[in-house]
This record gives structure tokens, sequence and C-alpha cells, in this order.
């Protein structure tokens, strides 16, 4: 009862309908706690980013919304259609899960008719979605013999038959070049352009940045952070960039800038300083640093990227959750 | 809806590999019983004589005698094509088009069972045509087998072995949705059936009357040593249902991770 008062709530909240609707969901596996009381609230028409740290538990919430995985607590609406009967809403619903998965010896072609025939669809559905995938002149060719990227295209193309209305995608530019990876983001805007909702996992947060309008965050199974990219954009504090015109000088100012209690932290070029400095201007911080007798040779505002705040908002720094990867890439 | 399943399943089983490697396989296994019935056959003692095989039931006496054979193989097939979708990972792909669990299993079986029975039909029409020329071979006489009697044997003892391959393509899938592993699937299939119930059978005194293998070899053989055809039948038919409903309560209720 408390879970479904929950559920009409989470629906209640402004800003028009949701797409995806949760209260309270949760999956253990065993003593394990892997989600833990996710409530979800995803706008309809929105190109939702869903990230975590790697084993945050976004491949399970997935599975739990595609119906591949049984929820042990909590209730959820997607599509109007109730979380614990995923047949009322899944034929509305595309989804690429992990690394795509196909029959290695069929064509790319006679895989998306497999489908097409389960879900009952028109063979005449195949041919355009491969067409939109890029793939349609290596459609007659075995899966096996596709490249990563043209794997992960069809896996676009098996999402996008039937006409979803929300689309899921996880990971989608696994396996992707460069060139890919552009291709994929101006895909997805263009499902976005016609009206279907998106909900794309990476771990590349630069990623999601750019493509997505709406963005989830997950961190040890719990919900930490879920809004408008812009929205979370605009509460990030301003940050400076400021460099002494002297190297000598720099640790000085870092002191200093402390004691007027302010954070700093050092540049990777390390002749810069990063200091986070709620409501004060560049003025105001070049006042201070000539009042102290250091001439400054570079000041700059620059705007928190959405990786900086999710490692704001999570409470961990890039060594705990990279691993040693670049930056801009967690998982 | 169980039709959209049956030819989805479809599309995946007439895949050229396993189509041809199933029915052409099927079909040598059974000519070659055949081939080695005609040639062992003596005048009188051995496996079998020339004189039964001039019998109304020569006809299809060799194709019986690789029921052991053909069963294994459709049993092979069939874990096969339920495990790999675990292996493969395209359960998943498959239960978001078709999240009724069980109309999606019910729509695999069928469509696997009627491919091995036709690859069953195809290999018995090879080996019947094989059996024609290797009579003309060994000089055995035909005549009784294309009388009423010769054609109402050779279709009684096809259906048994139709609903013998039935059977082994049920506890095929079973074990295949059990496992999840094609490899591992037709590794126990075979052991059990091959080895695991012979020894069963010699160190433990009336367990044929239980034991899966022995009771659908009867049904094939229409009633073997020990076993008569009515109660192979009726124990063969026990493991069919119970298998159908233990590996549609797991397939239903299980999360899928694969």
């Amino acid at each position: 009862m408390v879970m479904e008062q929950e559920a009409a709530r989470v629906s209640e909240l402004p800003g028009g309908p949701l797409a995806v609707s949760t209260a309270g969901l949760t999956k253990r596996f065993g003593d394990r706690t892997v989600v833990d009381d996710v409530a979800l609230a995803i706008p309809a028409g929105s190109v939702c980013g869903f990230v975590g740290p790697n084993g945050a538990g976004k491949t399970t919430t997935i599975r739990m919304l595609l119906g591949l995985v049984r929820p042990t607590a909590g209730s959820g609406t997607i599509l109007g259609g109730s979380l614990a009967e995923p047949a009322t809403y899944l034929p509305k619903v595309g989804a690429l899960i992990e690394s795509p998965a196909f029959y290695p010896q069929l064509s790319g072609r006679e895989n998306l008719k497999a489908l097409a025939r389960l879900g009952r669809l028109p063979l005449t559905a195949v041919d355009p979605v491969l067409e939109r995938s890029g793939l349609l002149a290596r459609a007659g060719d075995r899966y096996r013999s596709y490249s990563l990227g043209m794997k992960q295209r069809l896996g676009i193309a098996a999402a996008m038959l039937g006409g979803p209305e929300l689309l899921i995608l996880d990971e989608p530019n696994n396996g992707l070049d460069p060139a890919g990876i552009v291709e994929m983001r101006g895909l997805i805007k263009s499902f976005a352009d016609d009206g279907i909702t998106v909900l794309v996992s990476s771990h590349l947060i630069a990623e999601i940045e750019q493509i997505c309008d709406f963005i989830v965050m997950i961190r040890a199974g719990r919900l930490v952070h879920q809004g408008s990219v812009a929205e979370l954009r605009a509460s990030q504090q301003a940050e400076f960039v400021i460099a002494p015109e002297h190297d000598a000088d720099r640790d000085q100012l870092a002191g200093l800038l402390r004691q007027a209690g302010y954070a700093v932290t050092r540049g990777q070029a390390e002749e810069a300083l990063f200091v986070e400095a709620p409501g004060v201007g560049a003025a105001d911080l070049n006042r201070f640093a000539a009042r102290n007798g250091i001439t400054v040779r570079q000041l700059a505002e620059r705007t928190r990227s959405l990786e900086r705040a999710f490692f704001a908002l999570t409470g961990t720094t890039s060594a705990d959750v990279l691993d040693g990867q670049e930056m801009g890439a967690i998982r | 809806m169980i039709w959209a399943a049956f030819a989805s399943e479809w599309t995946k089983l007439r895949r050229p590999t396993l189509f041809f490697s199933t029915f052409l396989g099927l079909a040598a296994a059974a000519s070659l019983f055949v081939i080695l019935l005609f040639s062992q056959a003596r005048a009188a003692g051995g496996i079998v004589t020339l004189h039964q095989l001039a019998q109304p039931d020569g006809l299809v006496v060799g194709v019986v005698r690789a029921a052991t054979l053909l069963g294994v193989v459709a049993f092979g097939i069939a874990a096969a094509q339920v495990a790999s979708e675990y292996s493969l990972g395209t359960l998943r792909q498959l239960l978001v088009r078709q999240p009724r669990r069980a109309v999606l299993l019910a729509g695999k079986m069928l469509g696997v069972i009627t491919f091995l029975l036709l690859a069953l039909c195809f290999a018995a029409v090879v080996a019947l045509l094989v059996a024609v020329a290797a009579a003309h071979g060994r000089g055995v006489p035909t005549s009784a087998w294309f009388t009423g009697t010769g054609f109402a044997d050779l279709f009684r003892e096809l259906g048994d072995l139709a609903i013998a391959t039935i059977g082994y393509s049920v506890l095929g899938m079973a074990l295949g949705q059990f496992v999840r592993s094609a490899v591992f699937a037709v590794i126990i299939g075979f052991a059990w059936l091959l080895a695991v119930e012979n020894i069963l059978m010699r160190i433990v005194p009336g367990t044929h009357y239980w034991l899966p293998g022995a009771s659908i070899l009867a049904v094939a053989s229409g009633g073997a040593e020990g076993v008569n055809y009515g109660r192979g039948l009726l124990v063969g038919a026990v493991y069919v249902v119970v298998a159908i409903a233990a590996a549609t309560a797991v397939f239903v209720r299980s999360d899928v991770t694969a």
C-alpha cells in the first residue's frame, strides 16, 4: 500500500507525464542488495542518461524494467503499464541490453525477422530499421561476420522494430569507433526528435552530457540524483581557474585562499589552481590576490562538468570509480 | 501467440548448417543401421536372419534398430536449441519481444519437436529407400513389405519412433533449460542415456521399469526386453509431463541474467 502511494506520488510529479516511474524498487540476490529502494521518475519524451559506477545496479535496474529480473520489492509504471505485468507495456518498448546478442549463423535481416515474427510484427518492418541504423547494405551477411560496431547497430535496429515509445539502450557506444559514437549520438537525437523516450545507460559521462536532457545517477544500488541536466548544471557552484604570474607564488596564493575559506585544488598542469568560491566574482579574486601582493596571470570562471557533479553527488573521486581509466569514463 | 513463437523458432531452426546437418545426419545414421543390418543378416542365427528381413516389418526394422542413436541425436539437438539461448544471450531479446514466458517456451518446444519430427521423417524415407536397395543386393524378397500388413507395420513403427522422438526432444529441452549450457546439457544427456541407465539397470534390479531412457526406448522399439510397450508409454509420458511442468516453472520464475 505504501509502495502504491509512493508510486502515485512519483507519477504526479510536475513537468508532464512520466514514461517510467518506480517506487521502492529493490533487488536482492541472496544477502546482497543490488538495487535498493530506487524511485525513478523519467519524463516522457526525454533522453535520460542513466549513470553510475561499476556495479552500481544500472543493468539490474534495466533488467527489472524489462521484466527479465523479478524485483524483490517495489512497484512501478512504464508507459502506463504495471511493472508487475511486463506484457502490458513491452510491446511499446525497444531495448538493447548490454552487448547485442543474435544468432551468429543467421544474417542480420533473418535475425530481425525472427524477432519480428515473435513480436507479431509485419516483416516489412525489418528493412526500414536496418536502413535507419545504416546496415541495409550488409543485412544479408551473417551476423558472425559483422564488426563490433555493426553488431551494435543491429542491436539498435532490433530495438527500433515495431516503432517503440520507449527505447532502453544499455551502453550503446560499446565497441564503436569515434565516428560510430558520433553517428550513435545523431541516431539517439533523432529518436528524441521522433518523440521517443530514450533511457540510455553509459559509462561515458561526457557522452551523456551531450545527448541527454535528463539524468539519473545511482551508486551502490541507491538513487543519488535525478533531474534535468540543465538544473543539475545550474545547481553546481562556479569554479575559478587562477594562475599567478610567478610559479613561486602559487603555494602562497593557495594557502591564502584556503585561509579565506575557499576550497582549492591543483590543476593537472600544476601551474593553475582551481578555486570553489561561492558568491564571489572573478574581480573579487583578482583583488584578493593583488591585495596580498600576487599578480595574476590567468583568471577564468568555468562551469563544472556533469562528471564533476557526479563525483560531488556520489561522494566519490575519479580514482574511486575510474580504476585507472581515463577521466570521464565510469562504469 | 504460440504460433508467433513457433514461427520465430523456425526462422532460427532452418538455418542451413543446422537444417542440413540434422536432416542429413539422422538420415545417414538410420541408413547406416539399415546397411549394417542387411550386410550382417544370415540365413540362420546372427542379429537378424534374411527370413526375418523378408517379413512385412522388414522394411522398417533397420530404422527401428537405430532408435537409440536417433533418440540421442534428437535429445542433443533439442537440449542445445534451448541452452544456446542462454549462452548466446539471445533469450533476453526474445523475452522483450514475448514476455509471456510460458508462451515463448511452448512455441519453442513445438518448433523444435516439429523440426526433429520432420528430420526423422526424412531419415526414415532415405533409410527405407536404402533398405529396398539393400534387400535387392542381398536377395531378400520384398513382396511382403508392400502389403497391407507391411504398410500397417511401417506406419505403426514409424509412429512409435515419432512418439519416442517427442519424448527425447522434451527431455532434452528440459535439461537444456535447467543447465543453461548447450555443451553441458549434451554431455549430461548422452552420458545418462548411453551409460548411466545401462549401469543402473545392471546393478539395481528392476530399475529398467522406471528409467526415462529405457521407457522411451521401449516405445520406439514397440516394446523391449523387460519393459513392454504400454508400460514404456505410461512411464515415458509421466517423465515428459513432469519435464514440461518443471521446465515451465523454472523458466517462468527464474531471473534472466545471461
